[in-house]
Formats: C-alpha cells, structure tokens, sequence
C-alpha cells in the first residue's frame, strides 16, 4: 500500500523516502519548530500542565479530524462536522436534562452524529449528489435543529456526572501539602486524550489492517476501478460519512461536557479546523490519500499554534492569519514534492 | 453460427439477444454470442458499434435492457462485476482499472483482500502470491510496494492481467490487451493467450489489431451499428472479408468459405 505505516522497513536505509512519509516528517519538524520557539518565548509553555492543556484542547479537533480524514481518503469532504457536534452535544443535554443517565444520554447523542452522517452517504450516494453540497446542507440542517430544541438557549446544570467525560483524568496524584491543602503532584491524562489516543488507534487500524479501509483508499484512489473491482463503492462512502458523524456526535459529548453545558451555537467553522489539520497530516483532498497519524500531528501543530500564541498574548485574529497561512503552505508543499 | 465444436460440448457463455437502450440509442441490438472452452473469439467493429457495450454487460459493469445470459447452459444474473467474478468471468479493461495509489498487491487483490482469521487484512500473504504471480508473467517485475502510478505502463498491464488470472478464471474478456505495450510485452501476452486457452479457458478479445486476431483468434464476431453481422471461423475468412464486415456490416458479394474454397 501507498501509506506509510506499513510500507517496507527502510532497506539498508537508502534515504529513498516514500511520499507520505517525507511529509509526515516535514510536519513533524515543523511541530518541533513551534515546540521549541514557544519553549523560549515562555518558560511555561513547556511544562506537564501545559502540555496537558494542548493535548486536551487537540482532542476535539483531533477527532474531528479522524472522521474527516476518512471522509477525504474517499475523495469527499465532509463540511457538516461542525454543526453535527452541536446536535450531537445538545441532544445528549436535553436527554441528561430529561433524566436519562448520562451515558446512555451520550450513546444517544453519538447515534444521532452517526445517523447525520448516515444521511451525508446516503444523499451523496443515492442521490448522486456532490459531497461539498450535501454536507453543506446537513451543516445548515444540523445547526437549525440544535438551535430549534433549544431555543438558541445553552442548556446547563447538568449535574457533575455530566462533567466527567471533559473533566476527568486518569493518574491524577494529589498529596496533602504540609499546610493541609492539597497539592496536585500530576494533574493526570485528560480523559479526552485518552479517547482520543484510543480512536486514533482504532482508526489507524481500520484504514491499514481492515477490508473496509483498503477498500476506502481505492475509493478515493480510482472509483470506477474499485467498482469494477467488485468493491461496494456506494457502501464504502455511506461507512466513511456515517464514522464522521459518529466522531463529531463523540467530540461533541467531549466539548459540551467540559463546558458542562449543552451549547447550540458550539463548534462553529470546527470543520474548517478539521479540514487543515487533515490538510496538513498530508491527506489529499482529490482523496486516495491521508493517513492518521499524518492528521494527529495536523491536529496538534494546530493546537500547539493556538496556544502558544496564546501564551504569547496574540491575538485570535492574528491566529487565524497564521492558520489560515500554513494550510495554504502545507498544500503547497505537497504540490511541489508531487511534482518532482 | 459456425460450431466447430463437438456437439455435446457446452458453451462456456452463451449470450442470447441482448439488448440494451440509452434513451432512443440501442447500443447494442438483439445480439446473440457464443464461446466455448478453449477458444479466442475476436470481437471486432467500429467504436460506437456496441462490443464494449457487449463486454461490460458480461462483465457486470453493465445491466442489459434485455435478454439473456447463460453460463455453462444455466441462466445466471449478473447484476454487478462481483456477480461476473463469482462465475469465474474475469476482465482485462483497457484503462486496466488500478487504484493508482494502491501498491501492486493490493491492486491484485482489490475486492477480493486476503485476511487473517482474526479477519484483519493478510498483507504479509498477499505480497508472497503477488510477487509469485507477477514474477511468473514477468520476471524482472520490481517495485512492488510503490504505488502502482510510478510503474511502467508494461508493468501495470501486467498487475491487470495477474488480477484476472490469479483466480479461478474460466471466461476471460480482455479489452485491447496489447494496445499499450511494446514488443517484448506483446509476446508475453499472446504467449499467455495461447496457454490460457490451452488449459480450456475461454478468451474473448477485443481488438483493432488485426495481426492479433489473425494470430490469436479461433473466431471472430463483428458488430456493426449493435448487430452481430458476422461469427466467422478464422480459416474461413481473409483481412478484407473482415474489414468489409466492420466498415459495410457484409462480406464481400463473391465470398466463399476459403476452407472450402480450398476443397473445391
């Protein structure tokens, strides 16, 4: 196969790179550069605590990402993925509000991420139409709903448990200081990294080791040959977007419980995000092409630009600039090394 | 319809008045084919006369508006290439259909992956039966873990033949097998025409390449305007019967079998 991750071990190391794995290392370096110049910039940007607070606040975008990537490997796009996390999140608040117990409540909400994305395939599928319009309609229509049970309104007080998801951690050491208070010796793994870390494996794992994931590159790669290959091309996308939108409706729980609230208007342009980091992990959006671990570190070179240009105090405007300037020169990157 | 043939034997594929419509377009009118085990039928005629048609419906790729389709004399529904490929009908496109970012096995097993039992994909298997099938049809193949975009177009002509070949084929179509190679893979191909058919295999072929059919071809039928104006055994027939057959639908006015031409 094409990807990386399981092409031949470097025989004799004979500096002959395969395409993806040349810009897997570009990223990397890149996300080494940010690491080290915010590491001067402030003493503590490279610290436990804020290393976890990266790793946590990639999470959302890293699932997201995950879904996309899959979604582009098929030659599509998913532009939904937004507004899906904010129907996801709303739907499990009005169920935990309704007093169903909050993990059946997100189970729910998943469900209806992954229904949205069921949509998504079938519209593009079925009805032969283009994935940008499509997943832009659901965009529209996810949005509306979201904000139409709600009222436009956050739904809050939604009790602890519902917090824990987006709280809680794994690890976390705290010791009784010497002057009775506690002191936190490690805050812990964020419980969304942890998910996070679990799907990204999962997902690696499909695309490289399963049926359905070779049959999503050749998707992407060639459609009429892999129809003609007797590959279910139709199922094969409706399996991409309906994954989507089950990791939206998944960061969707993720970011409402963190907020302890359920917010109709959350993850606005999020798909935009998740697009970049996807972009700048190396995926192609003519599709055949994009990896995983190409989108983790996507996700956290944009993570790690956010917040160390937080902790620099610039600001949201100029990040965007700054986004919005590196997805245009990854691609371009990609570009350039194709064309050699 | 000249049967060679003993009568006893079953044909392999026998395609009766087929018909298919694309609004007021018959593409292909009321045909009737036939192929027996270990015969190359040359399937010739104008493009636009309908045999790509023809071949896409046995392979599955197309669904015919009538008629029907028998294989080894039972009726069979082929309703999508998967059905083609459960019946042993293996094709050879002429655009080769390859996932061009897929290295050389996965193409090869495209469909139809191997897997573990723990149902993960056996890529470790799949490399060995690749490197086995495609070094027997050319020994010098290499690269077979780069993407199949960055081969030659000999070697990818190659994968495609090794995906229809390496399963259980028992009805081959191959559609201008030899238009994109050079002389060396050209021989290779005929070579593995003639030993396919050899182990009883049936071959159809389309091609504009007259030298192949006349060196290849036991038979051939021509399609005219989605007709099937003419299923003549190769002895029986010169270039220029053929070619009048392609370009006016008819033999010449003064023709005789040559077979018994030379008896009389």
């Amino acid at each position: 196969m094409a990807e990386t991750d399981r092409s031949p071990p470097l025989v004799g190391w004979n500096l002959k790179l395969s395409a993806s794995s040349f810009h897997k290392l570009s990223a990397l370096f890149t996300l080494a550069c940010l690491i080290i110049v915010f590491s001067f910039g402030n003493p503590a940007f490279f610290s436990i605590n804020n290393g976890l607070t990266v790793l946590l606040q990639t999470a959302v975008i890293g699932l997201l990402g995950i879904g996309m990537t899959l979604v582009i490997i098929t030659g599509g796009i998913d532009l939904s993925v937004g507004s899906v996390l904010a129907l996801s999140g709303t739907v499990t608040g009005l169920c935990v509000k309704a007093g169903i117990p909050v993990a059946p409540s997100m189970a729910i909400g998943v469900c209806v991420g992954a229904a949205c994305g069921l949509f998504n395939g079938f519209v593009i599928t079925k009805m032969r139409i283009t994935p940008f319009v499509a997943t832009l309609g659901m965009m529209l229509i996810a949005r509306g709903v979201a904000l139409q049970l709600t009222g436009a309104a956050p739904i809050s007080r939604l009790g602890e448990a519902f917090g824990v998801l987006g709280n809680g951690s794994l690890f976390r050491i705290i010791e009784k200081g010497a002057n009775g208070f506690p002191k936190v010796v490690f805050p812990g793994i964020p419980y969304p990294v942890i998910l996070l870390a679990i799907v990204a494996v999962a997902a690696a794992y499909l695309l490289n080791r399963r049926q359905i994931g070779r049959h999503i590159y050749a998707t992407g790669s060639n459609e009429e040959a892999a129809r003609l290959s007797g590959v279910a091309v139709d199922r094969t996308k409706m399996i991409a977007y309906t994954l989507s939108g089950a990791l939206a409706g998944l960061s969707g729980n993720v970011l409402m419980s963190r907020l302890i609230t359920a917010q109709p208007n959350e993850g606005v342009m999020y798909e935009l995000d998740a697009i970049a980091a996807a972009v700048i992990g190396g995926a192609s959006l003519m599709g055949g092409i994009g990896n995983i671990s190409g989108t983790m570190i996507g996700a956290f070179i944009i993570g790690v630009l956010r917040n160390g240009l937080n902790m620099a105090g610039v600001s949201a405007f100029i990040q965007q600039i700054l986004i919005g300037f590196i997805v245009i020169l990854a691609v371009y990157i990609d570009q350039i090394r194709n064309r050699r | 319809m000249n049967l060679h043939h003993a009568p006893s034997s079953t044909p392999l594929v026998e395609m009766v008045d087929i018909e298919k419509h694309f609004g007021g377009i018959r593409a292909v009118n009321g045909v009737t084919l036939d192929l027996y085990p270990g015969e190359v039928v040359g399937v010739l005629g104008h493009n636009g006369a309908g045999k790509s048609c023809l071949m896409r419906i046995l392979s599955g790729a197309m669904i015919p508006s009538k008629g029907q389709v028998r294989i080894n004399g039972q009726d069979a529904q082929i309703h999508s290439p998967h059905d083609a490929r459960d019946l042993g009908i293996e094709t050879i496109y002429q655009t080769l259909a390859l996932a061009d970012h897929l290295d050389a096995p996965s193409n090869l097993f495209l469909g139809r992956e191997l897997k573990t039992r723990f149902g993960s994909l056996d890529d470790g298997r799949m490399m060995r039966e690749a490197v086995d099938v495609l070094k027997r049809l050319n020994p010098n193949f290499k690269n077979l873990s780069d993407p199949v975009s960055s081969l030659s177009g000999g070697q990818r002509q190659v994968i495609a033949i090794a995906r229809a070949i390496y399963f259980d084929v028992k009805i081959l179509i191959m559609d201008e097998p030899t238009a994109a190679l050079g002389p060396s893979e050209t021989a290779m191909v005929s070579k593995l025409i003639k030993q396919l058919r050899d182990d009883g295999i049936g071959i159809l072929l389309v091609s504009h390449d007259m030298h192949d059919v006349f060196e290849l071809c036991d038979r051939v039928v021509v399609m005219n305007k989605g007709k099937n104006v003419g299923s003549h055994r190769i002895e029986d027939v010169t270039k220029d019967d053929v070619l009048s057959l392609i370009i006016k639908g008819q033999l010449p006015d003064d023709w005789v079998p040559r077979s018994q031409e030379t008896v009389q």
